[in-house]
């Protein structure tokens, strides 16, 4: 592994502690105040910080620094996280992602931002805040380290006799010759984590003790009563002053695999006499007796030794890592970086692994193949077997099965929740609403729920895009919101659920909703409807997906870029998805898009129109129906209607609208496909014949042709053959109008 | 078990007191409270912190009972461990607290 690789690794970690911290400071923002919350958000900045030292990217490590020490108070509950000082806090998150990417990518970030924000930090470090330390913890009767050590329910020293005391051991005699090099003094508070994952503190102290000369205290004044105790709690804490001849690097790395679950600081000692100032207990060299191995006793139980075995050759093989990085570019920080990394693997081992996503593309690409293989092969069989009885036939059925249990588990993989995109939003919504000087809440619903790789990548410009809108012009001033008896703080839900074998997101906010005069007006001017259109409120509202829409009276940096809802509509259209909005005026609006989980394959109905096969996607269809001529009535010049249950539904013929005939076809002929259209009306699409229904796999026209209106992509068929996939949307939209073409610009219209 | 009963006020430690061991060693103290105490740490080959937690509550626990709280025949790995975390061995090990 090269040195860029493991940059690399350092990035995808950056990217989820980012996202660690700011889903906990989101939640610290809603009020939650549980100290492990406290405690991911902090870990989350440490190890940024920690990687980029290692990588010598010293803007990074520097506003990391500050953030974390800053909330290093937080977690001492020196700093109450009030809403003041959690917005301070998210505007760093947002820096300290600007840093990262700035890091990566190159580029350069807002000084000015980073060094106000870098001023705020410190002026909260320093308890310059509105509302004062609420319950600081007592220091602890040692030499008050850095990072305090919390105090979960501080106990004065009683004189029980366990306040550790000078002791000598004069009859441990050193095996070793009087130890040259500096001394250490190092803070050591373990979190009950480090106990649960099967760390042993006193197996770190052991190893601690063996780079050199050792002398500790511990800190025994969080204890609590035995009855009130947590046996499985961590309230010991240590002081320890090592003289060693190894660096201090070599001292950090006896914790390597605990250092996200304790307070720990290493620093050289700045006093010799410090022994004095404590009640420092030596270490003795021969700690044999304590030795895990059989050294001690044959009869010792293996769990806790398993364990620690485990540990240690996790830790052998990090130290080999940095060993071999060190000889390799003779630089320490780089050998911390890979022991950080090959550490953290090693701990990620067993519950997930890091794929590149071009390995697991080739592998769709190739079960997509497997599934078109399989179906010619079936098709070629059924050909030669009319009876499907043979045991190939048999044989067959049961390899379609496995395909496609094969397909859906490598679907599976790709499957991503949402959560990352939804939290970038976030973000928008507090940069946009102070650019506007509104106050504005996000609040999100349905993170995990999951859809596929590529649809999480292409939402996400789309939705920055209607955020950014529903901030902008959705959510009014908090004066005009006072004034109509609202919140002034406004709020944008943003939901993901599944529906039907779609992924459903809903953008809502509580505005004031569209204003459908002024939208109109704009929709006349522009020359987008005729001044004496009749519209339903619907169409009104749909109107705004109409090109070159925009309602803002001004053009600000925010929205109005002249790339209006109809980029957004076109962007969530080329992902096979649906756009609808509903607006109540005063109360705001919802827009919900519907997604396909997948763009690589689709479930649907092969169906013959004009002597070509085409394929419906089976999520449009709500049924079939071979029409009957009673059924069938004219109207107009060229429009049918069928009735469906005392209802009238627009027959629309799919050949005729495709141009694939020139006149219509006979709808008692054919088959009648009833499909929903977006805005929730029905339409009976006219084929000719149903061939059946199977799962096709997705080949782009766009990637290997070029667009064609009305058809959403194409397949391979059984036979070798190529089917369109209709895009029903856009079928029913060009209904409307006599060819597709002259209808697809009235389709974006809504 | 973290420790067997051996006869009123008398406990035998576990040989191996890790993570394991400490609710069980936290329950056989609390039941044996308001009593004298002997612990026999003879058979001890390993001592984790979260133990050595319970066993310094507990004296303390048995000094605000004013009753004796002992331990006897420390092994040499729990007197060692006791020294390593801190814990001065002499307030634990054939001394009276």
């Amino acid at each position: 592994m090269d040195m860029n690789e493991i940059k690399e690794i350092f990035f995808q970690e950056c990217e989820e502690q980012l996202a660690e911290l700011e889903s906990g400071l989101l939640k610290l923002n809603d009020g939650d105040r549980d100290p492990e919350t406290v405690n991911a958000v902090f870990r989350a900045v440490h190890s940024i910080k920690g990687g980029a030292g290692a990588f010598g990217l010293d803007d990074l490590v520097s506003f990391a620094h500050v953030f974390e020490t800053t909330l290093d108070c937080v977690r001492s509950n020196k700093l109450e996280p009030t809403q003041d000082v959690l917005k301070v806090m998210l505007k760093s998150a947002d820096v300290l992602a600007d840093l990262v990417a700035a890091s990566r990518d190159g580029g350069s970030v807002d000084e000015t931002r980073t060094r106000g924000l870098v001023k705020e930090l410190e002026a909260l470090a320093h308890g310059d805040v509105p509302s004062p330390a609420s319950h600081e913890a007592p220091k602890p009767a040692a030499k008050a380290p850095a990072a305090a050590p919390k105090a979960e329910s501080p106990k004065p020293t009683d004189d029980s006799g366990f306040q550790p005391i000078p002791f000598t051991f004069d009859d441990f005699g050193s095996d070793e010759p009087a130890i040259e090099g500096s001394t250490y003094d190092i803070m050591f508070k373990p979190r009950r984590e480090l106990y649960s994952k099967g760390n042993e503190a006193a197996l770190l102290l052991r190893d601690l003790s063996r780079i050199g000369e050792m002398s500790i205290n511990c800190d025994a004044t969080a204890l609590p009563a035995l009855d009130k105790m947590d046996p499985e709690g961590s309230y010991f804490g240590w002081t320890i002053s090592i003289k060693t001849a190894k660096s201090e690097d070599d001292l950090r790395a006896v914790f390597e695999f605990a250092e996200w679950d304790c307070d720990l600081e290493v620093k050289p000692s700045e006093a010799e006499s410090s022994d004095e100032e404590l009640p420092m207990i030596p270490v003795p060299f021969d700690l044999s007796a304590l030795d895990d191995a059989p050294a001690v006793d044959d009869k010792a139980e293996e769990t806790l030794a398993a364990a620690v075995a485990a540990a240690e050759t996790a830790s052998n093989v990090a130290k080999a890592a940095g060993a071999a990085a060190r000889a390799e570019k003779k630089e320490t920080a780089a050998a911390a970086a890979a022991q950080n990394n090959a550490a953290a693997a090693a701990a990620a081992a067993g519950q997930t692994i890091r794929v590149d996503l071009d390995r697991v593309d080739r592998l769709i690409n190739l079960v997509g193949e497997l599934v078109i293989n399989q179906a010619m092969l079936s098709q070629s069989v059924v050909e030669n077997d009319a009876t499907g009885t043979s045991a190939v036939n048999i044989g067959l059925e049961e390899l379609q099965q496995l395909t496609r249990e094969i397909q859906d588990s490598v679907m599976a993989i790709r499957a991503q929740p949402v959560k990352p995109v939804f939290q970038r939003m976030s973000r928008i919504v507090r940069e946009v609403a102070d650019m506007v000087g509104k106050s504005i809440r996000l609040v999100t619903e349905g993170e995990n729920t999951e859809v596929d790789k590529t649809v999480i990548d292409k939402i996400a410009e789309p939705l920055t895009h209607m955020i950014r809108n529903a901030v902008d012009h959705g959510i009014e001033t908090p004066e005009k919101r006072e004034a109509a008896g609202k919140d002034p703080e406004g709020t944008i839900k943003l939901t993901a659920k599944h529906r039907s074998g779609r992924i459903l997101i809903e953008l809502a906010d509580d505005g004031g909703g569209i204003n459908r005069e002024r939208v109109k007006q704009k929709a006349i001017d522009n020359d987008l409807i005729a001044p004496d259109a009749n519209l339903s409120d619907e169409e009104i509202d749909n109107l705004i997906f109409a090109p070159g829409f925009s309602t803002a009276d001004t053009i600000s940096d925010i929205s109005g870029r002249g790339v209006g809802m109809d980029v957004v509509k076109r962007s969530i259209q080329a992902l096979g998805g649906r756009i609808s909005i509903s607006s109540r005026p005063g109360l705001g609006s919802t827009f919900t898009m519907s997604l396909p989980l997948t763009l690589a394959v689709l479930d649907g109905m092969v169906v013959t129109v004009a002597g070509q096969t085409l394929v419906v996607p089976l999520t449009a269809i709500v049924e079939t129906l071979q029409p009957e001529a009673s059924a069938i009535h004219s109207f107009g010049a060229t429009q049918r209607l069928i009735s469906i249950r005392n209802s009238f539904c627009p027959l629309v013929d799919v050949g005729r609208i495709l141009n694939f005939r020139s006149t219509q076809a006979n709808p008692v002929e054919g088959v009648a496909l009833l499909v929903e259209s977006e805005g929730g009306g029905q339409r009976a699409l006219m084929v000719d014949a149903i061939q059946g229904q199977r799962q096709v796999v997705i080949k782009s026209l766009e990637a290997n042709y070029t667009h064609v209106p009305g058809i959403a992509a194409a397949t391979i068929l059984g036979d070798g053959r190529v089917a369109l996939i209709l895009d029903v949307d856009a079928v029913v939209a060009a209904s409307r109008g006599q060819s597709l073409k002259a209808e697809m610009s009235l389709a974006a219209t809504g | 078990m973290a420790a067997k009963k051996a006869g009123s006020g008398k406990m035998k430690l576990s040989a191996v007191l890790d993570l394991n061991e400490a609710s069980a060693l936290h329950g056989q103290l609390i039941s044996m409270r308001g009593s004298d105490i002997v612990l026999d740490a003879s058979g001890v080959e390993r001592v984790g912190v979260q133990c050595a937690q319970v066993l310094v509550a507990g004296a303390r626990a048995w000094d605000e009972d004013k009753k004796s709280f002992l331990v006897e025949k420390a092994s040499d790995a729990f007197e060692k461990t006791m020294q390593l975390i801190g814990i001065n061995p002499a307030n634990l090990v054939a001394k009276e607290i």
